[in-house]
């Protein structure tokens, strides 16, 4: 929050520094190299690109400062005061004011230097237009030199400014100089403010944070105040008052009774009376501090008195509120920080007070909808009178008992620490609760080297387990080998069984080898059932051949197969219905017109290879019909045709023969003038 | 979290580090070092920069050298030589004395005859046509050029109104048209922006001085009434002359010395 925390204002550069910086950033972000034989409209805009810049980045980083100064309107009124206490307002607001007006000259200087380089002729007139321009902007820089140095001296003591929270529970600490409040915040709190024997060690609020019942209270430390008018007090009690008079916070008053502050009960009474008027409407609580020195019961009785009237003033403020008269005590409280003796009832009292203020106003504010659930525990209203006790089963009553029992009776271990010496002197044993084999062994040192081997290595609880399992692996293991470890030797066999076995060896290879080249172009190539066999590999002949190679006798099966062949069938009617044409073809389940022809030819030649016309469509190859084939064959004929003329093996072959081919390169001028010499 | 004065709260608890003093003397004397690294490694416009400063900074300290080595010890001193005093060979003769004392009234009206007035600057530097006009040309066909715009700064006064744009013959661009000089008073050496009446005397020509043309050297006639100068009569001078000491067109402003 802005209004609490002023330490992220940047550092404000003095006079010299900032012209540096600007200029310098100029000199490096814009184009620096310029000619006398450009075009004019080049140079022009060269220059006021110049000017232009400078006047940016001034105005950036005077806006910046102008920007996170805040303004002393703006922020809560407790730091508007607290900063024209300090600062003096007017000094602040005419430092804040020359610089923006800087800022508006150096826009204005800006402005009129780019509507004169619009008429500059030269090189050497824009350059000294430009020179003009940055200088004059400097010159406006160098006159507000003095309120850039007394911003930044503003700027470090702000941020050194303890961050305050106007709106939150405050606890405020006020008094006479030494009476001990530094002393009493740095025992409720972490705050360590400086404790000295002399007047006005704390020259400006400090604040800590303490807690009570689960809420965070600020407390803050004032410099003492002295019973002075208004007018002749000095910045450093005008801090104090200045918390007193914006914060709405618990009042403690600080009063020395024992006098060893070197003022007197009179005077601070004189002092608490001259700025009641402040604690209006504020929970005020009269603390009596140094009471190990002097007990409160033995001050004299004009004192007694004074402090009594102080007391009644303070009731005032309780009765203002509407609050409970039991409360007397939590009004004048004793306390001594020496002794510690009664801080902590000093500080819950301040704080129960506070809240109870603080609630009070919230109930009657608007917003306690927002905040009821906070206060109020709704409870169930009884239907009727009966009991309902929490029901707890008898089992768990019995072993909380019996768990506090235990409790008492088990001896902890740190127990025994603390009966033998405490932590330093005494060691547990960790050995105790070994469980082994031998209790004796309990407290022997294990070996961690034996024989150049870790111990540990070697350490395995079902060690002997293992060694069981293994032994019986090793035993299955070599029976199985035993069993498959029979070999071939080559005497074993005979003349016809080696022919038989080589015969099957050469077949088996042959196999292998057709099966890898068939593999290796089954990716492009696309699975066709046996009926479209293209190459005519499966014949009867070759079944006959086959069987002939085992030693049986093939006619039969080929008989078989050629009678329940296709193309024979075919083949039959084709003789009797060449005549009639192609009404008698309908019925039959007779090939293509295309296998028709090749069966054809078929019947003249059967043993010759044949080779197929370019545009005959097979059915494996993929096309739709010839036409579409021929087309395929030209793109692909077309697409090769180029590389060919230049004699190249392929699309990836990209080999030059020779870089630099010596009859191309030589005898020509090398700049290409004439291709002759 | 630190509040108020910190930093010197810790050092009243807890003093110096062990080494602080140390530490700090050793550091100041590596700054020696540390600079001299920089003004030989800096470079560029950084270098320049570095080596001004530091030629000023040397100045100084060979300046405060010097005073400290002043003695206090006596010297000896020359005598001043009288007025009217004669070397020895000069002794005998006589001394013409002249019969006429020339006043100082003559010799201004000597000076007004002559045509000749003291001014800060007496020669100029003259200004080519070329330089002043930029031929504008016009028409449809844009071969007319007969139309001129003055390039250099300019007055007009404040009842001015153009000419028809037509029958314009010398523009004058209102972005050179100047109102307010820097005028410095000689004597008392500090600077006024004053409001120019009029350009009394361009010394490049009658028809500057007509168009209002401010070049360096040209006298203008500037309001002095915030000076409050009086004359012996008892009224109050409100117009003086100054003489323009810079070319307005490259610095985009008027400054002028007041002829006094």
């Amino acid at each position: 929050m802005v209004q609490y925390n002023f330490k992220k204002i940047t550092v404000v550069p003095n006079g010299k520094d900032l012209i540096d910086i600007i200029l310098s950033r100029t000199q490096r972000q814009t184009p620096t190299v310029v000619h006398k034989g450009y075009a004019i409209s080049r140079l022009r805009q060269f220059y006021m690109r110049k000017v232009k810049y400078t006047q940016q980045n001034f105005h950036e980083k005077l806006s910046a400062i102008i920007d996170e100064f805040p303004r002393l309107d703006d922020i809560h009124p407790f730091y508007g005061d607290l900063l024209h206490v300090l600062y003096n307002k007017d000094h602040y607001k005419l430092a804040l004011g020359q610089v923006n007006t800087a800022r508006n000259l150096i826009s204005k200087i800006a402005k009129d230097y780019v509507k004169l380089l619009k008429y500059g002729d030269s090189l050497y007139r824009c350059k000294s237009l430009k020179v003009a321009a940055l200088g004059r902007m400097c010159t406006v820089i160098k006159r507000i030199s003095p309120s850039l140095a007394y911003l930044e001296q503003i700027r470090q003591h702000m941020a050194r400014l303890p961050s305050i929270d106007p709106n939150t529970r405050t606890i405020l600490i006020c008094g006479y100089p030494n009476v001990g409040k530094s002393s009493f915040i740095n025992k409720i709190t972490r705050a360590d403010v400086d404790v000295q024997p002399y007047a006005f060690t704390t020259k400006s609020l400090f604040v800590g944070h303490t807690d009570y019942k689960y809420l965070r209270y600020q407390v803050i430390d004032t410099p003492g105040i002295l019973d002075r008018p208004f007018e002749d007090r000095n910045i450093i009690e005008m801090c104090s008052i200045t918390a007193l008079a914006h914060l709405r916070a618990a009042i403690l008053f600080f009063l020395d009774i024992s006098g060893s502050c070197g003022y007197s009960i009179a005077q601070q009474a004189a002092l608490f009376h001259s700025i009641k008027s402040l604690f209006m409407n504020k929970p005020l609580i009269v603390v009596c501090n140094k009471t190990d020195l002097q007990p409160l019961e033995g001050i004299s009785e004009e004192d007694m008195k004074l402090v009594m009237e102080m007391k009644a003033e303070a009731m005032k403020t309780v009765m203002g509120q509407g609050g409970e008269p039991a409360n007397e005590e939590a009004v004048l409280v004793t306390m001594s920080t020496l002794t510690e003796d009664g801080v902590i009832a000093v500080k819950n009292a301040a704080c129960e007070r506070l809240l109870d203020q603080r609630v009070e106003i919230k109930m009657k504010s608007k917003k306690i909808n927002d905040c009821l659930n906070r206060f109020h525990v709704a409870m169930p209203k009884p239907r009727d009178q009966k009991e309902r006790p929490p029901c707890i089963p008898q089992a768990v009553l019995e072993a909380r008992a019996k768990e506090a029992a235990e409790k008492e009776r088990r001896k902890t271990e740190k127990d025994l620490e603390n009966e033998n010496g405490g932590a330093g002197v005494y060691s547990a044993s960790l050995k105790k609760h070994y469980i082994l084999a031998n209790d004796e062994w309990k407290e022997d040192i294990m070996p961690e080297i034996l024989d150049g081997h870790n111990v540990a290595d070697f350490i395995d609880p079902d060690i002997l387990l293992r060694l069981e399992e293994l032994e019986r692996e090793e035993g299955l293991r070599q029976a199985e080998e035993e069993d498959d470890d029979f070999e071939m030797d080559g005497e074993e066999l005979n003349a016809e069984e080696k022919e038989a076995l080589a015969e099957i060896r050469k077949k088996k290879s042959l196999l292998i080898q057709q099966h890898r080249i068939k593999k290796s172009t089954a990716e492009s190539r696309s699975i066709m059932p046996r009926k479209f066999d293209k190459n005519k590999e499966f014949t009867s002949e070759r079944m006959g051949r086959q069987l002939t190679a085992l030693g049986l006798d093939p006619s039969l099966a080929i008989n078989r197969a050629r009678s329940r062949s296709l193309s024979r069938k075919g083949r039959k009617r084709e003789r009797s219905s060449d005549n009639h044409g192609d009404a008698m073809d309908v019925d039959m389940d007779t090939p293509s017109k295309k296998l028709r022809a090749r069966s054809r030819s078929l019947s003249l030649s059967r043993s010759r290879s044949r080779s197929r016309p370019p545009s005959e469509v097979t059915p494996g190859d993929g096309f739709k019909d010839s036409a579409q084939k021929v087309k395929a064959i030209k793109i692909a004929k077309k697409s090769v045709k180029k590389r060919n003329k230049d004699a190249r093996k392929g699309e990836a072959d990209r080999v030059i023969p020779s870089l630099k081919p010596k009859h191309l390169f030589s005898g020509k001028r090398s700049i290409g003038k004439t291709q002759r010499r | 979290m630190p509040q108020g004065d910190y930093i010197e709260l810790h050092r009243k608890r807890h003093g110096y580090r062990h080494d602080h003093f140390e530490r700090k003397r050793k550091k100041e004397a590596r700054e020696v070092h540390k600079r001299s690294a920089i003004a030989q490694k800096a470079l560029g416009i950084k270098g320049k920069m570095f080596a001004k400063k530091r030629y000023a900074e040397k100045a100084l300290l060979k300046k405060t050298l010097l005073m400290h080595e002043e003695s206090t010890s006596r010297r000896k001193v020359d005598d001043d030589v009288q007025d009217g005093a004669v070397p020895a060979y000069l002794l005998d003769r006589e001394n013409t004395t002249r019969a006429k004392v020339l006043s100082n009234t003559i010799k201004q009206k000597r000076k007004e005859k002559a045509g000749k007035w003291e001014v800060p600057l007496p020669k100029v530097r003259p200004v080519a046509e070329d330089e002043m006009f930029k031929v504008i040309r016009s028409g449809k066909r844009k071969t007319k050029q007969w139309k001129r715009m003055v390039t250099k700064a300019t007055f007009v006064g404040p009842g001015f109104t153009r000419k028809p744009p037509k029958y314009e013959r010398f523009i004058r661009p209102s972005g050179l048209r100047f109102n307010k000089a820097h005028v410095t008073h000689p004597e008392l050496k500090c600077t006024f922006n004053l409001e120019i009446i009029g350009v009394k005397k361009n010394p490049n020509g009658p028809m500057y001085t007509s168009l209002g043309v401010m070049t360096k050297g040209t006298i203008i006639e500037v309001n002095v009434s915030e000076l409050g100068l009086v004359t012996p009569a008892g009224k109050v001078v409100w117009g003086k002359y100054a003489q323009v000491t810079n070319n307005p067109e490259n610095d985009g402003c008027i400054n002028a010395v007041l002829l006094v």
